[in-house]
């Protein structure tokens, strides 16, 4: 069946670290060698590897391990650090535009990704489609070709995705899937070590081996993870994603007593909303990154957007971008909403007895990469001295890097 | 009586009025008649701090040294970036795509506590601007050759930036400004080139008046003269190496040597 019916379909895109694709994109030359990509500091202490290329994994370099121990292990490696802002930054990207795709989006970590394919939507009437779409999207904002599965349920999902090569999709259709799991080892399953061995044990070594016993004789040997090993070889293991959502939005709405074309008597009322959004702000002691203003007229609706430099909460802060909002107005308006989105932690205001450079800096880097999302990343610059700069050579002396 | 309401903002319909005003035009349009004063930001530069009257650069106002390509306001506005970047996180707008970070650093600054901004468009190095200053940076210097227009929202929200900041905002370059900056530069410091100084054939360094022009905290007219020495391989120091306060009348270009 090739169209999209009601039944459960799940996609999985599988794909290499983020950080490890951004450091691929500023050195290319290194997409076939052996990549190291950290270290990653965890709050207990100790460094761990962020990520790794496969050729660093198959020498024992696996993310997680401990920075020394990856070192030690894949030691002709190329070293390299992504700022952890880049990431969060490509990841903020990724995740909108797999929302475009889908509204059920659940990111799993930064190599993986699933999506709710059963949904109906004209733009992609068949999973094939869907597939492409999504495989595309990723290559763009990545750079690298990503793997994409689609099948019933989470596992059978992930599993096509590991079983297509990069820049592929593999498609299991519905019904299907206990077939194209039948070949697969039973090292893959998601389940405890202890339980592969025992099947190991039994001479289980498929998942079409398991798939031929009975469920209640799975879980007599195994118990509840008899019945998700029954699942996950008959494909019928999590059928839902579990999406990101966001929090619960803030902001005001007025419903005008007639059309108003004059952007000039529409931006009077502009301190009135501003004052109100900023209340309900200050209640919930939350900043806006985003505001996007709705409009509504006789049969039309539109929004529009903008995105200040640094999270704005006050009245001062919003009322310029409500003024600038409403000049975009082109059309009798009757319906009026201020919303704030990308809510956050309000920036730190109070001013320092004893104010500290260091402090200062933060606060200035930070602005600086919220000015790098509003309008690219060649817009501020850090320079050094390069510390082995050759002689006295001026273009060379110096070191440039994006704020 | 009006003058009451504006100063104490008594009536609620006067305060929408006002608040929409200055949000428009920025926080200064309307002002309840009261004098203009502010703290100073001191450079360094004996010349500089005693011109404005206030001991530095003016705090929570916005500066503009004027002049046209040559007159020496380029380099004094680097020299002073890079004084200020030894103490304070500074940020160099650059509109005109001439700096070069070796002469801020050639010129003592500390690279550390630099953030360069290379604006495409105006609209991007006026709000890169407000926003690292929001941020907490000492001193923003914006260094244009010609000023394109911009809409009116980027110099008032720069300036309220600066105000609420108390940081300092020096506008280096250009004849003029747009109408809607010009409105709110506080103070202009006009720069002549009087002469260049020469090390055999090349040009070593350069004095400069610097005489302020119109001035909304007072001061209009005074003068000093400045000799910047610019970086060179061989030049041991570069930077505002003499300054010299004028008196009304003494006037006359010098003759410098190296």
């Amino acid at each position: 069946m090739n169209a999209r019916g009601a039944s459960s379909r799940l996609a999985c895109a599988i794909f290499p670290h983020l950080a490890l694709s951004l450091a691929w994109r500023a050195h290319p030359e290194l997409r076939e060698e052996a990549v190291l990509v950290g270290p990653e500091r965890r709050p207990g202490g100790g460094e761990v590897l962020l990520a790794a290329s496969e050729a660093a994994v198959a020498s024992g370099a696996v993310p997680g391990v401990e920075w020394r121990q990856a070192v030690i292990s894949c030691p002709d490696a190329a070293r390299l650090r992504v700022e952890e802002t880049a990431i969060s930054d490509l990841r903020w990207e990724l995740r909108l535009a797999l929302q475009d795709l889908s509204p059920m989006v659940e990111w799993v970590d930064d190599t993986r990704a699933f999506l709710d394919a059963g949904a109906r939507d004209l733009r992609w009437p068949t999973e094939a489609a869907l597939a492409s779409r999504l495989g595309r999207e990723l290559q763009r904002l990545l750079a690298v070709p990503p793997r994409v599965g689609v099948g019933q349920s989470r596992f059978t999902a992930w599993a096509a995705a590991q079983a297509t090569d990069p820049g592929r999709a593999r498609l299991v259709p519905p019904g299907r899937a206990p077939h194209f799991l039948a070949e697969l080892p039973v090292e893959v399953l998601p389940l405890p070590g202890a339980v592969k061995e025992r099947l190991r044990d039994f001479g289980l070594t498929t998942c079409g081996d398991c798939a031929s016993i009975p469920l209640p004789l799975l879980q007599r040997q195994f118990g509840p993870e008899g019945l998700l090993l029954h699942r996950l070889c008959l494909g019928r293991d999590g059928t839902t994603v579990n999406p990101w959502v966001a929090p619960p939005p803030c902001g005001v709405r007025r419903v005008l007593a007639g059309p108003v074309e004059d952007t000039e008597v529409l931006r009077f009322g502009a301190p009135e909303l501003a004052a109100e959004l900023a209340a309900e702000l200050a209640q919930r002691n939350l900043a806006a990154g985003r505001l996007r203003l709705l409009l509504g007229g006789e049969g039309w609706e539109s929004w529009e957007l903008i995105s200040p430099p640094s999270p704005a909460m006050t009245n001062e802060e919003l009322l310029p971008l409500v003024l600038s909002l409403m000049a975009r107005v082109r059309r009798p308006v009757e319906v009026l909403e201020l919303q704030a989105l990308d809510l956050g932690a309000p920036p730190v205001r109070q001013r320092q007895l004893f104010p500290t450079g260091g402090d200062r800096r933060e606060e200035i880097e930070r602005a600086a990469a919220r000015l790098r999302e509003r309008f690219g990343s060649g817009l501020v610059w850090r320079v050094a001295v390069r510390p082995e700069h050759p002689g006295d050579v001026p273009e060379e002396r110096l070191v440039w890097r994006r704020a | 009586m009006l003058g009451d309401d504006l100063r104490n903002g008594t009536s609620p319909a006067l305060g929408a009025a006002l608040a929409t005003i200055r949000a428009r035009y920025g926080s200064r349009a309307v002002l309840a008649g009261t004098g203009l004063s502010a703290a100073g930001l001191p450079t360094g530069i004996g010349g500089v701090d005693g011109l404005t009257g206030c001991d530095g650069l003016p705090r929570g106002r916005l500066t503009w040294a004027s002049g046209e390509l040559g007159q020496g306001w380029f380099d004094l506005g680097l020299a002073i970036l890079a004084r200020l970047s030894i103490s304070l996180p500074v940020v160099l707008v650059d509109f005109s795509g001439r700096v070069d970070p070796n002469d801020i650093e050639a010129y003592g600054g500390d690279l550390s506590n630099l953030w360069l901004v290379h604006p495409r468009r105006p609209e991007q190095g006026w709000a890169a601007a407000r926003a690292l200053v929001e941020a907490g940076a000492g001193l923003t210097l914006m260094v244009a050759d010609r000023w394109e227009p911009v809409g009116r929202a980027a110099p008032a929200t720069l300036l309220g930036a600066v105000e609420s900041g108390g940081g300092v905002a020096l506008i280096c370059g250009g004849q003029s400004l747009p109408g809607e900056v010009t409105l709110r530069v506080a103070m202009e410091l006009e720069c002549q080139r009087l002469a260049w100084t020469r090390v055999h054939r090349d040009i070593s360094g350069i004095w400069v008046r610097l005489q302020v022009g119109r001035s909304r905290m007072g001061g209009g007219g005074r003068s000093c003269r400045l000799r910047i020495a610019l970086p060179r391989p061989y030049s041991p120091r570069a930077g505002v190496v003499e300054t010299e306060l004028e008196t009304e009348g003494l006037t006359a270009p010098l003759e410098a040597s190296g």
